[in-house]
């Protein structure tokens, strides 16, 4: 939706109301694994694991290594909220901390 | 992929004898855990973390569902590398000390063996208090069974990845 359709609203609320109407219900949105950070972890077997349980590459699964590493952490999958719970009880099994959340929150 | 492939772990009957100690404490800890709702025990906890942060009710929900379960699994690998380990006490001959064992893991067993160490880890890290990657204390042995089990971790993944 242009500016250009709303006449008369200000420019801010514009643009509020348009990020709005592009949101989808939360009830759309899919859910993630997140792989957060610890100091204990080595960097080998963070990357084995993801290789390992979710079949990624060794390019993919260092890639994701490296953004837990730095930023903290990494969405590892995305998906239906119940494939994400067994996704995350998976990486617990192998000693990574993981949790379930909605995408975009 | 990287797991199909027999590994072969060389092992000193001292390294041996120390690992099968320390697994066998770590399935008391386990066992001392099962029956809680939530592990009192830090170091248990950090096995069975919470999968949600922002929601209480769905973390209590999903450790109902899945903490027993974790516990049951590490108890099996810490079993499987029992199993594999040779028998004995810490020797005290020196020479017995060091002649070598060789473990051969295939895929499953090495799986459990992977699972072990880094879960011995984080129990150590725990207890050590171990918060960056750089803490270290020289005068504190516990370090040295933290550093060691993190270098045969890492070799047994170098193995399996056939690097070696």
């Amino acid at each position: 939706m242009s500016a250009a359709t709303l006449p008369g609203i200000r420019e801010d609320q514009d643009l509020h109301e348009d990020r709005e109407l592009r949101e989808s219900p939360e009830s759309d949105r899919p859910w993630q694994t997140v792989v957060w950070n610890d100091p204990v972890n080595l960097m080998s077997y963070v990357v084995r694991v993801l290789r390992e349980y979710f079949g990624y590459s060794k390019e993919v699964a260092t890639r994701l290594m490296l953004a837990v590493h730095h930023d903290g952490h990494a969405v590892v999958a995305e998906g239906p909220r119940e494939q994400m719970e067994l996704h995350a009880q998976a990486m617990h099994d192998y000693g990574l901390w993981a949790t379930v959340r909605r995408a975009g929150a | 992929m990287s797991g199909e492939r027999t590994v072969v772990m060389e092992i000193t009957l001292l390294e041996a004898a120390h690992l099968a100690d320390l697994v066998r404490q770590f399935r008391d800890l386990i066992h001392d855990a099962e029956s809680a709702a939530v592990p009192a025990d830090p170091a248990v906890r950090r096995l069975v973390p919470d999968a949600y942060t922002d929601d209480p009710e769905a973390a209590r929900q999903f450790r109902e569902l899945t903490s027993s379960e974790l516990l049951d699994r590490r108890d099996q690998d810490a079993q499987s590398v029992l199993a594999d380990l040779p028998d004995g006490a810490v020797p005290t001959d020196p020479d017995a000390a060091v002649r070598t064992a060789s473990i051969r893991l295939p895929p499953d067993r090495l799986e459990a063996w992977l699972r072990t160490f880094a879960a011995l880890r984080l129990v150590l890290a725990s207890r050590l208090g171990i918060r960056s990657e750089a803490d270290h204390d020289d005068d504190d042995p516990r370090f040295g069974i933290y550093e060691w089990l993190g270098y045969r971790l890492d070799g047994l993944i170098q193995a399996a990845d056939g690097a070696f």
